[in-house]
């Protein structure tokens, strides 16, 4: 288990990718469990940093492995009341012309994980996602 | 680290990782195509919602044209993001 504080910026995406990454390699964590764990970090992360203006404090990551599976915990101390769990209105079979771009990621994260929890008490937010081994 | 360039014949070759990070590159990059394109996904490891948006946006405007995009040689990972985001219905691709 490794645990990280980043500051709130979308330059930071990259910092988190290598975080994870590093553990991923000397756990020896499949591509088909990185890829989603990748993903859901990434969205989640640059989420909070867009959707909070104004906060200041570091957001929080937490990679744990465990049998080639991996649980992520963030933690933002700084965060507005944002349920991620919640279904988004993205209608995926629209046409061409219906579809708008943006709205996505939290649709994937919702696919592409085995678990997703999130947990909001007096401005601090806890969201934690778990990929199993294939 | 992300790259974005004509090959040598017209395609565009996109390369490593197209994170929010880099989406800016990309959208400068794909704002700049006035007709039907090859993107080739061969080198490409990851793409995210930001890089999607991007994809989405350029399509629609091409097709205003009756122009559009055609994604090759996408590696099964992206492949699942496609399938899951309704791509596979508005862009012609190819997988590797």
């Amino acid at each position: 288990m490794a645990e990280r504080a980043f500051s709130r910026s979308i330059d930071r995406v990259s910092d988190v990718y290598r975080f994870a990454e590093e553990i991923f390699e000397s756990d020896d964590i499949a591509q088909d469990v990185r890829f989603p764990i990748h993903l859901a970090l990434e969205e989640l992360f640059v989420n909070l940093v867009t959707y909070n203006e104004g906060a200041e404090r570091d957001i929080n990551i937490d990679v744990a492995t465990h049998d080639g599976g991996v649980t992520v915990t963030i933690t933002d101390y700084d965060a507005q009341d944002f349920d991620v769990t919640q279904s988004r209105d993205v209608d995926v079979k629209a046409t061409l012309e219906e579809r708008k771009p943006g709205g996505l990621g939290l649709h994937l994260i919702q696919h592409m994980v085995d678990h997703l929890e999130y947990d909001y008490r007096s401005g601090r937010s806890k969201i934690r996602f778990t990929k199993e081994r294939q | 680290m992300f790259e974005i360039l004509f090959g040598d014949e017209g395609e565009v070759i996109c390369r490593g990782r197209l994170d929010a990070a880099q989406s800016e590159k990309a959208e400068s990059f794909f704002g700049s195509l006035s007709g039907a394109s090859v993107v080739d996904f061969e080198e490409l490891e990851y793409i995210s919602s930001a890089g999607l948006a991007i994809l989405l946006k350029t399509q629609k405007r091409l097709s205003e044209s009756g122009a559009a995009l055609k994604i090759v040689n996408v590696n099964k990972h992206i492949h699942d993001i496609f399938r899951y985001s309704g791509f596979t219905a508005i862009f012609e691709i190819e997988t590797k």
